[in-house]
């Protein structure tokens, strides 16, 4: 069947016109960006509980694949459980920042063997300025005396349950605040980079979320609102 | 009904084959090997010789009632290391493996444990993940995955309405309750969880428990049949009124300190007690 040009424009238009409306053809014109890591990323229930988080805010998110992310459109980029950086996630995570979003980027490097571990510190150094040191077993054997939570400050103070390894800071070169302790040990961070914030998590949120933690939920919550990514 | 003993009752210095004579000879119908508790089944024992482990057993005139294992207490489903998970899992699936080469259709599994350092609510999410995705691989090898109540020790699902609901979330035919009558303690009563879970009892162990006793250095809470605070006429009638008529697996904390194999005769004749309903 023969079909002029002009036609077949008028067809296409037609299809996108009527039938997917309301179908976004841009996948990251969501406000909050949940960036899967995929085998790269270390807890998938970390994955999981920030999308159960978020749902139940009934944020406006999406999970995205590094690749296909536009920055410019995302006001709050979460990046769960991070263990390994793909070239296109440091891409998304840096141009996310210089286009002034906020980016929360929570360790996955608890439990990571000691080589991962370094290539973890190494990125983070090298792409974030980020000083990081090594996991500390928060548990020994025997300590079940210990009060077991991290203090969050920022965006608003809550308890959320330690996470066994934490990622402790290091005293950071420039500017940026340390929003939560455990222990005495600094393990997150907020900081001005680019135009945007990173809000470096030592100590995974996304497993306290999955467990239904009421109070790292309204941290998150505020975190969206902060962040201008607060509802769909 | 029919009546197991564990392998792991066995004195270590009798080996398999002498310990296999002495269950049939104590009239038990089958044995229940322990993964990883006795030297001759091991993660790391081959095919071949679990094979053979199963010629053994059928030899002596016995079955494999199932396959349990104590291993998940040091590497629980629950671990926030995802290696330990990782492990635990590897576990489950030799579990299941070796209860096709052995022959039966049923494994023990401790699914989660709470501890002061990981809080249950992250245990159940785990152990939900975990077990939807076992179950389906159990039920490809055709073999039901018990989950053994171990109130106690593991703080988790301690009520028969609570692990009726995770098995419920967990939504798979082969995924039940591996019932342990000792172990509810007081948090319970054994002919309750009898009568809620019904169908999803995949084996029952049996022990007796004194209820009023706390741990106090090796002495045991658990005592032989009838020695502690079950009603055991109230189990036995949960038993017919849901219709269980599968194995009944010794599992004895406490051993006699002089002539172990009297044990396993006294036991059995103990579980005949039970199984006739003559009190």
């Amino acid at each position: 069947m023969g079909i002029t040009r002009r036609r077949f424009l008028g067809y296409t238009a037609g299809v996108v016109t009527a039938g997917l409306r309301g179908l976004p053809l841009d996948p990251t014109s969501r406000r909050c960006v949940l960036l899967d890591l995929n085998e790269r990323g270390c807890f998938r229930e970390s994955v999981s509980g920030y999308e159960s988080a978020l749902t139940s805010a009934r944020a406006q998110w999406m999970r995205a694949d590094a690749r296909w992310m536009v920055p410019s459109r995302c006001a709050l980029l979460i990046v769960p459980a991070a263990l390994e950086f793909p070239p296109p996630a440091v891409r998304a995570i840096v141009s996310c920042l210089q286009a002034g979003a906020s980016v929360i980027l929570e360790s996955g490097a608890g439990f990571a063997v000691d080589r991962a571990f370094r290539a973890h510190r190494v990125a983070l150094r090298d792409y974030l300025q980020l000083q990081i040191e090594a996991p500390v077993d928060l548990w020994p054997d025997n300590s079940s005396q210990r009060i077991p939570y991290v203090d969050y400050t920022w965006p608003r103070p809550a308890k959320v349950r330690d996470f066994s390894r934490v990622v402790p800071l290091q005293r950071q070169e420039g500017e940026g605040k340390v929003i939560a302790w455990v222990d005495g040990l600094p393990v997150a961070l907020k900081r001005s980079s680019g135009r945007g914030n990173l809000i470096f998590l030592g100590s995974p949120l996304g497993p306290a979320l999955w467990a239904g933690d009421a109070q790292a939920r309204r941290w998150l919550l505020d975190c969206l609102r902060t962040a201008g990514a607060e509802r769909a | 009904m029919k009546k197991a003993i564990g392998d792991n009752m066995i004195p270590k210095e009798w080996g398999f084959e002498k310990g296999l004579e002495l269950v049939k000879q104590a009239g038990f119908d089958g044995i229940e090997l322990w993964l990883g508790d006795v030297p001759w089944f091991q993660m790391g024992t081959p095919d071949s010789e679990v094979r053979e482990l199963r010629r053994k057993v059928e030899n002596a005139g016995l079955v494999v009632s199932n396959v349990s294992t104590g291993l998940h207490w040091a590497s629980p489903l629950s671990a926030r290391d995802p290696k330990v998970r990782a492990l635990a899992v590897r576990i489950v699936e030799r579990e299941i493996e070796t209860a096709v080469l052995l022959g039966t259709d049923a494994i023990l599994l401790v699914a989660g444990l709470v501890t002061p350092e990981v809080p249950y609510n992250e245990v159940y999410q785990r152990c939900l993940e975990a077990l939807r995705s076992l179950g389906e691989k159990a039920a490809r090898s055709g073999v039901r995955i018990g989950c053994e109540n171990c109130n106690a020790e593991q703080r988790f699902l301690i009520s028969p309405r609570e692990f009726w609901q995770f098995l419920n979330e967990v939504n798979s035919p082969a995924v039940g309750v591996h019932l342990d009558v000792g172990n509810i303690h007081d948090t319970g009563f054994a002919e309750q969880w009898i009568e809620t879970h019904g169908p999803r009892i995949t084996r029952i162990h049996v022990k007796d428990v004194m209820t009023k006793r706390g741990r106090c250095g090796d002495q045991s809470v658990y005592t032989n049949l009838f020695l502690g605070d079950n009603n055991w006429p109230a189990i036995r009638g949960a038993m017919t009124k849901v219709g269980y008529d599968g194995w009944l697996v010794a599992e004895m904390e406490a051993r006699y300190r002089y002539a172990p194999d009297q044990q396993f005769h006294d036991t059995a004749r103990a579980m005949d007690r039970l199984i006739s309903g003559r009190f």
